[in-house]
C-alpha cells in the first residue's frame, strides 16, 4: 500500500462512523496534505517511511474533539437530505404530472375545436389544463432549490387548488357560455368559482408575512 | 529542554495563531512549525489543537480560509487573517502586557513592610 493510500485509510478510520459533509471532506483534505507534508519533513531526516507515518500519527494529537465537530455536520446533511430528496421527488412527480395534463388538455381542445363538433363539447377536454395547472403549481411551490426553501406542503396545496378553482371559473364560463350562447349565464356561473379561487389566493399572499415570523 | 504547561498556555492558543497570521497567510502544518521556530523548540501546539482552533476563529470571523492552488500533490488549505482578527490581535497583545506586569507582581511579589 503506498503512502497516500495509507494515509486516507487511516483518516478513513479516524472518521469512520461520521456521517458524509462537505465540512469532513474539506478537514480531511487539509488533514491529508499536512500529515503528507510532514512524512516528508521526517523522511528528509533520515526516518524509514514506516516509523515517519507511525510519528506523525502520534504528534497529529487527539482528533476526538474534532470527530464530534464533524459527526454534527454529518447528522445535520442527512436530515436535510432525505428530506429534500423525499419532498423534490415528489414535486417532480406533480410538475411531470401537470404538465402532461395541461399540454393533453391543450392538444385535445385544439383538435376539438377543428373538429365539426355542437359549440358545448369543444371546450370540454380543456377540464384537463384546469387540474394540470393546480398540480404544477404545488409541485413548483413545494419543491427546494438553491436559492429557496420548499413552501410547506399544506400552503403549496392551497396555492394550487386556489388556481384550479380560477381555472375551473374561466373553464365554466366558457362552457356554459357556449351553451347558451349567452353571455350573462357565462358571467353568472363563473363568479361563484372565481370569487372562491380570488379569496383563496388574497388569503394566502395576505398571510405570508406570519408564517415567516413564526 | 524547559516546556510550557497545557495550563499556562491553553488561553493564548488563539492569540498565538493570529500573531502568526498577521505576518502572512499561512496553513496548518506551515503554523504548527513556525510555532516550534517561535519558542525555539520549547513548545509544540499538537495540530488537531490547531484545527479546533482553526474551526473557532473561523466561526468567529478572526480569519478566513481558502484553497491554495498547488500543482503537485493535494491543495492546502491556507489562512488568512481578518481586519476584525488583526484588531483582535491587537486587543490581546495589549492585554497580555498588562497581565504580564500583574502576574509578575502576584507571583513573585512580597508584602514584608506591611506585617512589620
Amino acid at each position: 500500500m503506498n503512502l497516500n493510500r495509507k494515509i486516507d485509510h487511516y483518516l478513513d478510520q479516524v472518521f469512520k462512523d461520521v456521517g458524509k459533509s462537505q465540512q469532513l471532506f474539506d478537514l480531511k483534505q487539509e488533514l491529508r496534505v499536512n500529515m503528507q507534508e510532514r512524512i516528508k519533513d521526517y523522511k528528509e531526516q533520515g526516518m524509514d517511511e514506516t516509523v515517519a507515518f507511525r510519528e506523525a500519527k502520534v504528534s497529529i494529537g487527539d482528533l476526538n474533539g474534532l470527530v464530534e465537530d464533524m459527526r454534527v455536520y454529518g447528522q445535520q446533511e442527512t436530515r436535510n437530505r432525505i428530506y429534500s430528496s423525499m419532498t423534490n421527488r415528489i414535486s417532480t412527480g406533480f410538475i411531470v404530472l401537470g404538465i402532461m395534463l395541461i399540454l393533453f388538455g391543450v392538444m385535445m381542445t385544439i383538435s376539438m375545436i377543428f373538429m365539426d363538433l355542437e359549440p358545448v363539447a369543444k371546450s370540454g377536454t380543456s377540464i384537463f389544463v384546469v387540474l394540470g395547472s393546480g398540480l404544477l403549481v404545488y409541485g413548483i411551490l413545494a419543491r427546494e432549490t438553491r436559492k429557496r426553501y420548499a413552501m410547506s406542503k399544506v400552503r403549496a396545496g392551497l396555492y394550487g387548488i386556489s388556481i384550479s378553482v380560477i381555472l375551473f371559473a374561466v373553464f365554466v364560463g366558457v362552457t356554459s357560455g357556449l351553451a347558451t350562447g349567452q353571455l350573462f349565464i357565462a358571467f353568472s356561473s363563473a363568479t361563484i368559482f372565481m370569487v372562491i379561487g380570488i379569496g383563496l389566493i388574497v388569503m394566502l399572499l395576505l398571510s405570508r408575512g406570519e408564517t415567516l415570523r413564526k | 529542554m524547559a516546556g510550557i504547561s497545557t495550563d499556562l498556555i491553553r488561553g493564548h492558543t488563539n492569540t498565538i495563531i493570529l500573531n502568526i497570521l498577521s505576518q502572512g497567510d499561512s496553513y496548518g502544518y506551515d503554523i504548527y512549525k513556525k510555532i516550534i521556530v517561535l519558542s525555539d523548540g520549547k513548545y509544540e501546539l499538537k495540530e488537531a489543537t490547531l484545527y479546533t482552533a482553526f474551526r473557532r476563529l473561523l466561526k468567529d470571523g478572526e480569519i478566513e480560509s481558502y484553497w491554495g492552488d498547488e500543482s503537485q500533490g493535494g491543495r492546502r488549505k491556507y489562512y488568512r487573517i481578518t481586519e476584525q482578527g488583526k484588531q483582535t490581535y491587537e486587543q490581546n497583545k495589549e492585554e497580555w502586557e498588562n497581565a504580564k506586569v500583574i502576574l509578575e507582581q502576584l507571583i513573585k511579589g512580597g508584602i514584608g513592610h506591611e506585617s512589620e
